[in-house]
């Protein structure tokens, strides 16, 4: 049997300090591979060591066949020739991969112009078809900056495959993107195996190994795990880890207590009456009304674009709102409301030491140093971390700093905008958890805003779906 | 051209023309209440400057006074300069009577040939040197360049401009030393200018350079199949362009005054050179005029920074 792709004891070094493998596998046509694990389990690691893109501090030894050709033997400038050809590559973020200056229509004629070496008139009519068999059609003329993350991902899978390559190799496709983008995201993944083309797919979504099936490999901290078929493991994980890759799907998660009877117990901490919200102009809903007591856990479901972070905002007295009122119970300050943001690192300062900017912080609302390092403490973060600086520490960790920041000021609520839809599952499970103890121990009301449903669910004591 | 592209050029031709307005008006004022803190006899220089300091007595200068008006209050002088601007008359020129407007037309062209020719020698220069750094950050190049780089902007243009002159034209003898006779007058005081100017912009260039090469998007250009060097044209030259484009705007200040002295230096008949010759002979509508406009000027050169960034950049473009 010929493999388009062969794997043999292939393992990436720093060094003389072994970041990721040994690993092996071989892949046919029509065949489909899984690479799951946590951030920094060196996952990325292996595609990159495929593609011969490892940066000049690492190197990789062991044999990578490629249609009969060894790969990792060849010089660099002959594997960048299989670059679009026979290897595609599906970036990380999306966004960023795609050219800010160029329209999206020519990122991907100009990859079927000059890869796919055909005529301009050629190329520009696959591009069309291209567009719209993945629902693009009227995103032609847009810059990535206007493109939603779903819409993103879709033309740089578009730009990727269209030298034909019969590989595709898949790095955190659905990382970030909403329920739904996320179901046509996968969809659109599992489709190259049914078409021929062999698919290797890296996450650490149990829910995309599930739907995409084929084989899994498991990693943690560079090690292999586990391996065999999808359905086998995901059914009857043999390792620890593996199960509790498994139990970290929100799918999976054991339900937390619905506290019903507040209505009776508890203040009002924040009321908001017939809410209205726009964004550029464009008004995004009307008529939202919320009434907040101590201790409530709140989820907030939506569709991408919906204005979720928006009414956040509005709430928050971040801006002002088209109409309506937010109304903050009379003994509090404004400083009672804070906000959890989504992308951790953009919420610090990237180049001052965590320590600093909560001592600010806590210097400004005259809070004790000690009781802060008690709620870090309470977080499971070490002192010693804050040493580090935003970009020194992991995106769990930076979201629980965060969180221990914004409860230095003894908000009554807190509002948190997809705090965790950047983070692994276990970490993500981990945060969440650590802020329902808090809330309940300090008694402040969370606003969670998620995309999805099934924590929603889980987590909070009420949902509120906006459509 | 699109219809896009077209409303945003307009919004930037509105801006730069409320600009120009309040650029005049702030202009005249300025330089009209600088020539009139100046210390000595404004009639006395001016007198001198007709008729040479021999042939001039306290009656030449009190005729001077009674003809140009000095001997009104200045606010009423600054006044009727303004309201003859507001019908596009810069006066007359107090030393030699002629119209401002007939001298400062001829000396545009020589100083925008001047600035024009500063900019091409900055991007001769800064464009390999800050993509040969770029490529390779912290290569040698890169060092090499870097010190070089705070070097030249260190030296202030005169002194650049003389030290040019000694090696090139005295020692060398490869180009003239001054004045305008042809091409070969351009070369050194260009390159004066220039190299002030790339000093800077091969490190803004070098620095874009890097962010480019490091970018995800770069990456994805080659994985999804193009070659370098379809990377580089195609997609890293334009953003790396846009902060450097934008970064001649932040210069232009710096041109400006640097046209003034390094056409005193190098006696370059343009508009700096005939400031200057205004300010000693105390020739206020002179003054008034070629100030205002290096200050037009500024806003004009500002335009056209404006109109490539535009052109290169789709993004601010309303849909």
């Amino acid at each position: 049997m010929i493999y388009s792709i062969e794997v043999n004891a292939l393992s990436v070094y720093a060094g003389k300090t072994r970041l990721m493998g040994p690993i092996s596998f071989n892949l046919s046509n029509g065949g489909t591979l899984v690479i799951m694990g946590e951030t920094g389990a060196g996952k990325s690691l292996i595609a990159q060591a495929i593609l011969g893109t490892l940066p000049n501090t690492l190197h990789a030894k062991g044999q990578i066949t490629v249609n009969g050709r060894r790969v990792d033997q060849m010089r660099q400038s002959a594997r960048r020739r299989m670059w679009g050809t026979v290897i595609a590559t599906l970036p990380q973020e999306p966004w960023r991969a795609l050219d800010p200056l160029m329209r999206a229509f020519r990122q991907v004629s100009e990859a079927h112009h000059y890869v796919g070496g055909k005529k301009r008139s050629l190329a520009n009519a696959d591009t069309a078809k291209a567009f719209e068999t993945l629902g693009l059609t009227g995103a032609e003329k847009q810059l990535p900056n206007t493109l939603s993350g779903g819409m993103a991902q879709r033309v740089a899978f578009a730009a990727a495959t269209a030298g034909n390559a019969p590989i595709l190799l898949a790095d955190e496709p659905t990382k970030g993107l909403d329920a739904e983008r996320h179901t046509k995201v996968v969809e659109l993944l599992a489709k190259v195996p049914k078409e021929g083309g062999t698919l290797i797919a890296i996450t650490h979504d149990v829910s995309v190994t599930r739907r995409l099936a084929g084989e899994v490999i498991v990693l943690r901290d560079g090690a292999l795990v586990e391996q065999g078929k999808a359905i086998d493991v995901l059914a009857n994980p043999t390792s620890s880890y593996t199960q509790s890759l498994i139990d970290a799907d929100p799918k999976n998660w054991p339900q937390s207590e619905k506290q019903s009877d507040l209505a009776e117990k508890r203040d009002v901490v924040l009321t908001v009456e017939n809410l209205a919200v726009a964004r550029s102009g464009k008004r995004l809903f009307e008529g939202f009304d919320l009434t907040l007591r101590a201790g409530e856990r709140v989820a907030l479901v939506g569709p991408s674009g919906i204005g979720k972070t928006t009414l956040l905002d509005a709430m928050a007295g971040l801006i002002k709102p088209e109409a309506g009122t937010v109304t903050r119970a009379q003994s509090q300050s404004r400083h009672t409301v804070q906000k959890l943001y989504q992308d951790p690192p953009a919420a610090f300062p990237a180049r001052i030491a965590l320590k600093h900017v909560l001592k600010d912080v806590a210097r400004l609302h005259k809070t004790d140093w000690s009781s802060v390092l008690t709620t870090l403490e309470k977080l499971g973060i070490h002192p010693s971390l804050l040493d580090r600086k935003p970009d020194e520490v992991s995106g769990g960790e930076l979201q629980r700093i965060s969180i221990a920041r914004a409860l230095t000021v003894g908000p009554k609520v807190l509002l948190a905008d997809e705090p965790t839809s950047r983070l692994d599952p276990i970490t993500q499970r981990d945060t969440l958890n650590m802020l329902e103890t808090m809330a309940a121990a300090e008694n402040f009301a969370v606003v969670l805003v998620t995309h999805d449903r099934q924590i929603a669910n889980k987590w909070a004591d009420r949902t509120i779906i906006l459509t | 051209m699109t219809s896009a592209l077209m409303k945003t050029v307009f919004a930037a031709l509105a801006k730069r023309a409320l600009q120009a307005l309040i650029v005049a008006v702030v202009v005249g004022i300025v330089s009209f209440a600088m020539m009139q803190a100046l210390p000595g006899d404004a009639a006395y220089r001016i007198a001198a400057g007709r008729y040479g300091y021999d042939m001039m007595d306290a009656a030449a200068a009190d005729a001077v006074r009674l003809e140009l008006g000095l001997d009104q209050p200045a606010i009423l002088q600054l006044w009727i300069w303004l309201k003859a601007l507001a019908q596009f008359d810069l006066g007359t020129s107090l030393v030699y009577g002629t119209p401002v407007i007939d001298e400062i037309s001829t000396q545009l062209g020589y100083s925008l040939l001047l600035a024009g020719g500063a900019i091409v020698a900055s991007l001769l220069i800064a464009l390999p040197v800050g993509i040969a750094a770029g490529l390779n950050p912290n290569g040698i190049v890169d060092r090499v360049t870097f010190g070089l780089s705070v070097l030249f902007r260190a030296i202030p243009a005169f002194a650049l401009g003389i030290v040019l002159v000694l090696i090139f034209a005295v020692q060398l003898g490869l180009f003239p030393v001054a004045g305008f006779h042809g091409p070969e007058n351009l070369v050194l005081p260009s390159l004066t200018l220039g190299l002030g100017l790339a000093a800077v912009s091969n490190r803004v260039l070098r620095d874009s350079v890097v962010d480019a090469m490091r970018a995800d998007w770069r990456l994805f250009s080659r994985t999804k199949g193009l070659s370098a060097r379809l990377t580089l044209t195609r997609h890293v030259l334009r953003n790396a362009a846009l902060p450097v484009v934008a970064y001649i705007g932040v210069q232009l200040a710096y041109l400006i005054e640097g046209v003034v002295i390094v056409e005193t230096v190098f006696a370059w008949p343009g508009i700096g050179h005939a400031l200057v010759h205004a300010i000693f002979g105390r020739d206020i509508a002179m003054v008034q005029g070629t100030a205002l406009t290096l200050g037009l000027l500024y806003v004009a050169l500002n335009l056209c920074v404006d109109l490539a960034c535009r052109g290169i950049d789709p993004r601010g473009r309303l849909a």
